[in-house]
């Protein structure tokens, strides 16, 4: 798990693709949420549940690694 | 240590975009804007406190006044003289009157629908208001409005296009003279801001499109019926 958090000398790749995946979201959330008309609670649930995917995804990722 | 820097460079790139994120909302973030269409990129509410406090942002400044080339269709029909959204047709005393809502996204430059000699150029102010125009509901909503009405000589009649903005605005100009030649698609003017653009056509001729319909200015064919050159 420290490779995780901190990994020879930098952020572990898996905190930090986090961190990324986390601030891009929001962003792209927000611009689908301009572009489509959609009721703000079906997009949030919509943003949660992508969001919980891409984290799945990224820790399945670094424990396989 | 590269890595670490190129990671906390990206972080803060990512940062700084939710920073402005926070900062524009409920506005869109100049990151994004791009990407949206007009009436999402400048939402209304936006627009209107740039109204209240006299200030625009540049792109939408240039967006407003921006004067796109239009393809004439082939043939004879009159076409829209302005860019908007059609909200009423209405016929009082021979004469019909074709009026466009312009909102704050469309081009604010006004076209002629048919060719023809400009046979006046007549400057309104509230008059209008108060005589047989007060019946009409696309000029009941506005308190005081400011008129530029133009009128076209054809081989088959006359056609005149007013252009209506609100007394706060108060700014129209037009293009072209009394005696002028001018073709069917050509730019007569401009209003600044605002409004609202009525077409007056013989109540004879056929008309292409109906209340609720969008119209681009010298390209889209709203009538027909009358032989214009």
């Amino acid at each position: 798990m420290n490779d995780f958090l901190w990994s020879s000398g930098h952020l572990g790749w898996g905190v930090f693709a986090l961190a990324v995946f986390t601030g891009l979201w929001w962003l792209l959330g927000d611009l689908y949420w301009r572009l489509q008309n959609i009721r703000i609670s079906r997009l949030l649930v919509t943003l949660a549940i992508g969001w919980a995917i891409g984290v799945g995804l990224i820790l399945l990722g670094f424990r396989i690694e | 240590m590269t890595i670490l820097v190129l990671q906390i460079v990206i972080l803060c790139l990512v940062a700084a975009a939710i920073v402005l994120w926070a900062l524009y909302f409920p506005y869109p973030s100049p990151l994004i804007r791009r990407w949206l269409p007009p009436r999402k990129r400048w939402p209304e509410t936006q627009i209107r406190a740039w109204l209240k406090r006299g200030e625009f942002q540049r792109a939408f400044l240039r967006h407003f006044y921006s004067d796109p080339e239009r393809i004439a269709p082939p043939g004879n029909s009159m076409l829209a003289p302005a860019d908007g959204l059609v909200t009423s047709a209405q016929v009082q005393g021979g004469v019909r009157y074709l009026v466009i809502a312009l909102s704050f996204w469309d081009m604010h430059v006004q076209r002629s629908p048919v060719s023809g000699r400009v046979l006046a150029v007549e400057s309104h102010g509230d008059g209008f208001m108060d005589g047989e125009g007060r019946e009409f509901a696309f000029l009941r909503e506005k308190s005081c409005p400011v008129q530029k009405r133009l009128v076209i000589g054809t081989d088959a009649g006359h056609v005149a296009v007013r252009l209506i903005t609100s007394l706060a605005a108060r700014r129209i100009e037009t293009w072209v003279r009394e005696g002028e030649e001018i073709k069917r698609g050509q730019r007569i003017g401009r209003i600044l801001l605002g409004s609202t653009v009525v077409l007056e056509l013989p109540a004879a001729v056929n008309l292409l499109v109906h209340t609720g319909d969008r119209v681009w200015a010298g390209e889209t064919a709203v009538a027909e019926g009358a032989t214009c050159p």
